[in-house]
């Protein structure tokens, strides 16, 4: 038994210490999400304007725009139960909040972060957040969350090649979407909508999570009424190859949720993009991302309508 | 609890310790802590469904207790069909209620005749066709006096409930499993080496052969309708892979676990996709599972014994309920009869057993003859997956037409090709480590044996890097949705 304990301890010594070196490194790697949350802990009380949502947001508002003292908190493919985790976490902090911009997406209203292909990104908030909102262990920790050749990469191009790891301007814009490398609108069209569509959403699977989905808007409205703040809720724009593969019965459900939620709360207004001719092919990025081209002109276009709004 | 999870890496530790080293004076003890360790082990996914088991547990010991002491022949009878039902009637209420419900109605309104019925919001609990026929196996062995039915309930707990074997097999024999935990367990260094080198493959299997083949096959076969027929193909041979490595994978972590804790489970796969003939693939594939169905089922109707029609009918009865028991879904009712068309000429011809030695046996390569067998029952395979993966059988033959298509002499299109090009090196690799050590219990069983140490502990860091390069978060066995 001492033998065979021997061995196996020796044998898994290298790879434990491998491990906690490589969390070490990772967990000291800039990122987004330490980098907004850092933002958040020091400014939070200075912010009028606060944007949250997933990528629709994250490259699709440039607080440069805004009249008011704005914020993009939004991250890639952050789900409705994260944008409320993080205002619950600062609320006692946003004294000077007045608006809310939260997208309702397509995909919004049947989709959870953790339900997804993109669940290894639960671990940000839960290591640089705080958030404990996970009941895997893997959700703990950087090396376990993502395939040993990602963390090399990360970890060579930051440590070894000098490479920034922040995507976002110093106000949480993502930059890394411009129009000079903008991706094939025909083909993108397709694929993001066929990622985004649900394959029953009347499967007992979305509607759990439509309805949680539902009641975390409704707490959201909620805490910003009772906080005196506004919120914008607003399904973005996409290109037509995008618009013309969506589900409709997903795409009705989505938009006449969100406007029927909205209609009840004096302190909502539900605007939808999705369609809405002022974008044009050269101002996205994807079929269903704007560029920076785009993003300017949203961000413009929603700056009006909060201060017509006031 | 997945085996791929860190959440078994930390309980395996934690149970093997206490089980050699603080209940390792009591066998009692000992066994009373697998039985806690399975709960906790079942627990996990849902405590809710520990009252199967252990109704389970408790009706089938009773049986057991009875059978014992009555000697009347209808009484016995009346017991063992108590058992029977208990247990079957679980596994059909949960696995099948839905789908005759359906069937029934299907079938009624093709008549003319509208039924109402409401089908239930049921979810399977995980590993209830695997403990349900082991549990069956022990009653049917009391009955027919093979085996002496047990005094020791928490021995017989832990024999329904042993965690490396609960939620996907191999399904043990009552006669096999159950006199292991009589006897007091030592701990044997080789066997528990041989243990963790088992384990390791099984999780190279399923991690890094299997999870990356299923990326591949969910993409091609959930989007076949825009594929052509030459990478419809390739989504079958992905998906021939993954079923293997994803099955075949956790069989050796469950065999591998028990030897650390001093059983020896029975055999369950033995290099199947190296056979030469239908007959000797089902020697090799889930050999558990067509040993049960063989002694408890074919062998009661009649076996290959009699005349040609019952041979023929026997054989499609145990193919069909073998594919029935994977799921309620005619797919695999296809797959099922599929397999009897493939495995019929051979026994009415009485060339079923023709290959009983592993294919050149002593020999680096096998001789174009066994290699064009090979290949042809490998082709048979891979066309009868197509209906074991389907949603339906619609789906299914639209698979197959394509296939049959001018598309199949088309380039292969579809994302992520470049790296799918990683995963077939990957799956070539694997299978000429297999086609290595296939004379072994499994691959690796003697690959490197007698390499120097350093050498021999690089392969198996190469083997944990692997895991760790090529897996993603932890996912689901397939095993565990039948």
């Amino acid at each position: 038994m001492k033998q065979f304990l021997t061995k196996v301890i020796i044998i898994s010594l290298p790879i434990l210490f491998g491990a906690i070196f490589m969390e070490f490194l990772l967990r000291n790697t800039p990122n987004d999400y330490l980098f907004k949350k850092q933002y958040l802990d020091k400014n939070s009380s200075e912010i009028e304007t606060l944007i949250l949502g997933s990528s629709h947001s994250f490259y699709g508002f440039n607080p440069e725009y805004f009249s008011s003292n704005t914020f993009n908190a939004s991250h890639i493919s952050q789900s409705l139960n994260y944008d409320f985790e993080i205002l619950k976490k600062y609320q006692d902090q946003f004294k000077n909040l007045k608006t809310i911009i939260l997208p309702i997406s397509y995909f919004t209203l049947f989709g959870k972060l953790e339900a997804g292909s993109e669940s290894w990104r639960v671990k940000n908030y839960i290591i640089y957040y705080g958030l404990n909102s996970s009941k895997s262990l893997i959700d703990y920790s950087e090396v376990l969350s993502n395939r040993i050749n990602v963390n090399i990469k990360r970890i060579a191009s930051y440590y070894v090649l000098g490479n920034s790891t922040i995507s976002c301007t110093d106000l949480g814009w993502g930059t890394s979407y411009n129009s000079k490398n903008a991706r094939d609108l025909a083909e993108t069209g397709k694929t993001a909508s066929k990622r985004h569509t649900r394959e029953d959403i009347n499967s007992d699977k979305y509607q759990l999570i439509f309805q949680e989905n539902i009641f975390i808007l409704e707490s959201i409205i909620q805490w910003s009424n009772k906080n005196n703040v506004k919120i914008l809720l607003f399904t973005p724009p996409a290109f037509k190859t995008y618009r013309q593969n969506l589900n409709q019965e997903q795409l009705k459900i989505t938009i006449n949720t969100s406007s029927d939620i909205c209609s009840k709360y004096d302190n909502c207004i539900y605007d939808n993009l999705l369609s809405d001719t002022n974008f044009v092919a050269t101002d996205f990025y994807d079929a269903d991302h704007l560029s920076e081209i785009g993003a300017k002109k949203l961000s413009v276009l929603i700056n009006e309508r909060i201060n017509k709004w006031k | 609890m997945l085996f791929n999870s860190i959440d078994f890496a930390i309980f395996l530790p934690i149970v093997f310790l206490l089980y050699w080293f603080v209940t390792n004076k009591n066998l009692k003890l000992q066994n009373l802590l697998i039985v806690v360790a399975s709960y906790v082990f079942y627990g996990w996914w849902d405590w809710r469904f520990l009252s199967l088991i252990v109704f389970s547990t408790v009706v089938d010991y009773t049986v057991g207790r009875k059978l014992r002491n009555e000697e009347k022949q209808l009484k016995r009878k009346i017991l063992l069909w108590t058992s029977i039902l208990v247990n079957l009637g679980f596994l059909g209420f949960f696995k099948y209620y839905n789908f005759f419900l359906d069937n029934f109605i299907t079938a009624f309104s093709f008549f003319g005749q509208e039924i109402q019925g409401n089908s239930l919001n049921i979810i399977l609990p995980v590993g209830i066709s695997f403990y349900t026929f082991q549990t069956l196996s022990y009653t049917i062995d009391v009955y027919k006096r093979k085996l002496e039915p047990t005094k020791d309930f928490i021995a017989f707990s832990a024999f329904v409930s042993f965690f490396p074997q609960l939620v996907a097999g191999p399904i043990e024999r009552a006669t096999n499993l159950l006199p292991q935990f009589y006897n007091k367990r030592t701990f044997d260094y080789s066997k528990a080496v041989d243990g963790m080198r088992q384990i390791l493959w099984g999780l190279f299997k399923k991690i890094v052969i299997a999870d990356n083949c299923a990326e591949f096959a969910n993409q091609i076969f959930n989007n076949s309708a825009d594929m052509n027929g030459s990478t419809l193909v390739l989504g079958a041979l992905f998906f021939t892979f993954q079923i293997y490595g994803d099955f075949s994978g956790y069989s050796d972590i469950a065999i591998g676990t028990s030897r650390l804790f001093g059983f020896d489970l029975m055999r369950n796969f033995n290099f199947p996709y190296f056979s030469r003939d239908i007959a000797e693939f089902w020697r090799r594939w889930h050999i558990s599972l067509s040993t049960w169905f063989r002694d408890y089922l074919y062998i009661p109707l009649g076996g290959s014994r009699g005349g040609t029609l019952m041979k023929v009918r026997n054989t499609f009865i145990i193919f069909i309920v073998s594919g029935f028991w994977h799921g309620p879904n005619w797919t695999f009712i296809v797959w099922g009869a599929l397999n009897a068309i493939y495995f019929l000429p051979l026994l009415l011809t009485n060339n079923n057993r023709n290959n009983l030695e592993t294919v050149a046996q002593g020999k680096l390569l096998p001789s174009i003859k066994e290699l064009s067998f090979m290949i042809l029952t490998f082709g048979l395979t891979v066309f009868a997956w197509i209906f074991f993966r389907a949603e339906n059988i619609g789906h299914a033959i639209s698979y197959i037409s394509e296939i049959l298509s001018l598309s199949l002499f088309s380039i292969p299109k579809f994302a992520g090709m470049s790296r799918a090009l990683t995963t077939i090196i990957l799956v070539a690799i694997f299978v000429l480590v297999e086609w290595k050590g296939r004379e072994g219990q499994y691959a690796i069983s003697h690959f490197g044996i007698k390499w120097k140490r350093p050498i021999r502990y690089a392969m198996y860091y190469a083997i944990i890097i692997a895991i760790f390069w090529f897996g993603g978060k932890e996912q689901q066995f397939i095993y565990f949705q039948f």
